[in-house]
């Protein structure tokens, strides 16, 4: 009998020794705070923890993102305890203090659940784990991220905007009143030249935009030449013929033809042909204005805006008709083909200068002396940003090195 | 797909490979074909995706499903085509405007961010890690410096370029270049990949399989151009005489 009890009293000493054995928790995570991640269009948070000084080089921190308030836990990061601290986070020191004894963690929400994102409350709870057990665990948080209107992230692009606005209404009214200088440029003074060679030989000109759409600056750049262009044309009496890619530039491109025989005084010469559509297929555009080309002689060929793989075909044709050709594009890999075919090329920040320099108009003046400023900051800036870099990184100053990066980055 | 059709496919695809070459010797009736062909496949093609692409899933099926506020841009894209009727053409401007500002909103800030910001970063971030730094990457980093400011000077219209100012400019100018060789060896190598695959195909309609479709119509072509040849030069030979 007595045997029986000891045994019972045994099993239950043991069976309660090791319950309070199993049921002890592990150590809590202090200070766990889930949060809206600042300046963004609301699909993420932003998780921030105290580090632990006595975490070693094998202890992971392991988070756990649900939208249930209870269970579904999915894992959302999983990273050494020494990484992703609050410098980690990717926001200039003006929208965001972080410091290197905080872990802070940004976790994408899309990425995890699409782009629509199945609730607007999501829980978050983290572990450290070392050799696969868990040896701390945070309370569980919950956040509703939402979206931001402003972006203070971005405060150096809106005060670089409105310095560059400044200074674009001071080069309007200065360009009014005084005028403002444009240094010369080549490929430019040839224009006059090519006009004059086609109204003596009595043969058209071909002034082909390009494949750019309206929204690429090249062709809007590429417009405002085929205005000067066509005003010249006009009053020379000679003839011109623009085939297009785009039907919407072609539309604005009738406008400006139409409207530049009427400047030059002569309406009466304007024909709705002088702008034709031809395809709207790289490659048979290419081939057609190529047959127009070779078919018609013309004595000069322009060139100017968006072109891809068939500068060269259009060019290397214009070339074997004899035609006098001027290229102009911002795309690079396609200048060195117009190097190579044609008298005159205008490479890039040329391009959209040339409607200003061939019009000397007051507003395009000013917005290419707008574009002089803007290179003036850039290679101010990457002087001076050097010099200084290279001092704080020399010295030491880590934080005044990464504010200056901070400064010029895009976000 | 029966083994007729294949033959088909292949003379079609070996003629006008060829007749689209052919303008590499002169104009002529066969390339004018081949152009006319490519041009309206090429339109017939866009409309299919135009319909297919854009007008079924982005304006039809929505619609369909109640999202009536594709509506709005579907009236701007529209009021586009009153530009063929000069009575209200002036509806078109209303397109034409959100356009212009919707392309403004978007390419200003991303203009702004790449061409100004992100580039001045890019340049100097490499020297914040100067401890690290193996002098051949320091040269690297003090050249693309370097470089920046000299081809960006040369785009700078608001001084002539004389004296050092020719100098700096100059250096722009051969940074340029060597970006432009590049490039250019660099679009070359795959051009040729291009002409590859056309000569690969015309190799393969060269078999008997395809009753030769490369070789016959290559001899026909130069057939035709030593008789055209021929008969326009009798003909020249006559109006001379004429004269």
């Amino acid at each position: 009998m007595i045997k029986t009890k000891v045994i019972t009293l045994i099993a239950f000493m043991l069976f309660a020794a090791g319950s309070a054995f199993a049921a002890k928790p592990a150590p809590a995570i202090d200070g766990f705070a889930a949060l809206d991640m600042p300046y963004d269009v609301g699909n993420a948070a932003v998780l921030r923890w105290p580090a632990n000084p006595a975490d070693t080089d094998d202890t992971s921190y392991v988070v756990y993102v649900s939208t249930h308030e209870t269970g579904g836990w999915l894992e959302a990061d999983r990273f050494a305890a020494a990484a992703k601290t609050g410098k980690d986070i990717e926001l200039p020191f003006w929208a965001w203090n972080g410091s290197a004894a905080e872990h802070a963690v940004k976790i994408e929400l899309n990425n995890l659940f699409g782009e629509s994102l199945p609730s607007s409350v999501f829980q978050f709870r983290v572990t450290a784990e070392k050799n696969k057990k868990v040896i701390a665990e945070s309370a569980v948080v919950s956040v509703m991220p939402v979206g931001n209107w402003f972006r203070l992230d971005r405060l150096n692009n809106l005060i670089l905007l409105i310095v560059l606005i400044i200074i674009f209404f001071w080069a309007v009214s200065h360009a009014k009143r005084k005028g403002l200088f444009i240094r010369r440029i080549a490929g430019l003074d040839a224009i006059d030249e090519a006009i004059g060679r086609a109204t003596e030989m009595g043969k058209p000109i071909f002034y082909v935009p390009g494949i750019g759409s309206m929204g690429s600056i090249s062709t809007i750049a590429s417009a405002f030449i085929l205005g000067e262009v066509s005003k010249k044309v006009a009053q020379y009496d000679s003839q011109i013929k623009v085939p297009h890619y785009d039907p919407i530039v072609m539309t604005v491109c009738k406008e400006i033809v139409k409207q530049s025989y009427m400047e030059a005084g002569r309406p009466d010469s304007y024909r709705e042909d002088i702008n034709q559509f031809v395809s709207a297929d790289q490659f048979s555009y290419a081939a057609s204005v190529d047959g127009m080309i070779s078919r018609e002689k013309p004595a000069a060929c322009f060139y100017m805006g968006y072109f891809m793989a068939e500068s060269l075909l259009l060019a290397e044709v214009g070339a074997t008709s004899g035609a006098i050709q001027i290229a102009g594009t911002d795309v690079e890999h396609q200048l060195p083909f117009f190097f190579t075919a044609c008298d005159y090329t205008l490479i890039g920040e040329e391009l959209y200068a040339a409607g200003a320099y061939l019009s000397k108009e007051p507003m395009l003046l000013s917005a290419l002396k707008v574009q002089d400023f803007g290179k003036l900051i850039v290679m101010v800036s990457v002087f001076f940003g050097m010099i200084l870099v290279v001092l704080g990184a020399k010295l030491g100053w880590t934080d005044f090195v990464q504010g200056l990066l901070h400064l010029f980055k895009g976000y | 797909m029966s083994e007729t059709w294949l033959i088909i496919g292949g003379w079609v695809s070996a003629g006008l490979t060829i007749f689209l070459f052919s303008f590499l010797y002169k104009d002529n009736p066969f390339f004018k074909i081949a152009e006319h062909l490519y041009l309206g496949a090429g339109m017939g093609w866009l409309f299919q995706v135009s319909v297919t692409n854009v007008w079924l899933p982005k304006i039809w099926e929505p619609v369909m499903n109640g999202e009536l506020l594709v509506i709005i841009p579907s009236i701007l894209g529209i009021s586009l085509l009153t530009q063929f009727i000069p009575r209200i053409s002036w509806i078109s401007r209303y397109g034409f405007t959100f356009m212009m500002g919707y392309g403004s909103g978007l390419a200003i800030p991303a203009g702004l961010s790449t061409d100004f910001l992100s580039q001045i970063g890019g340049t100097i971030k490499p020297f914040s890690m100067l401890a690290s730094m193996t002098p051949f990457n320091i040269f690297g980093s003090l050249l693309v410096a370097g470089g920046t400011i000299c081809v960006l000077f040369y785009f700078f219209f608001s001084v002539e370029h004389k004296g050092h100012l020719q100098k700096i400019s100059n250096v722009g100018i051969y940074f340029l270049m060597i970006y432009f060789g590049a490039a250019f060896g660099n679009t070359v190598m795959a051009r040729f990949s291009l002409l590859y695959g056309r000569f690969d195909d015309l190799y393969t309609y060269s078999a008997v399989k395809y009753f030769y479709a490369t070789q016959v119509i290559l001899v026909a072509m130069v057939v035709y151009f030593i008789l055209h040849s021929f008969f326009t030069k009798n003909k020249k030979d006559v109006s001379e005489e004429a004269a």
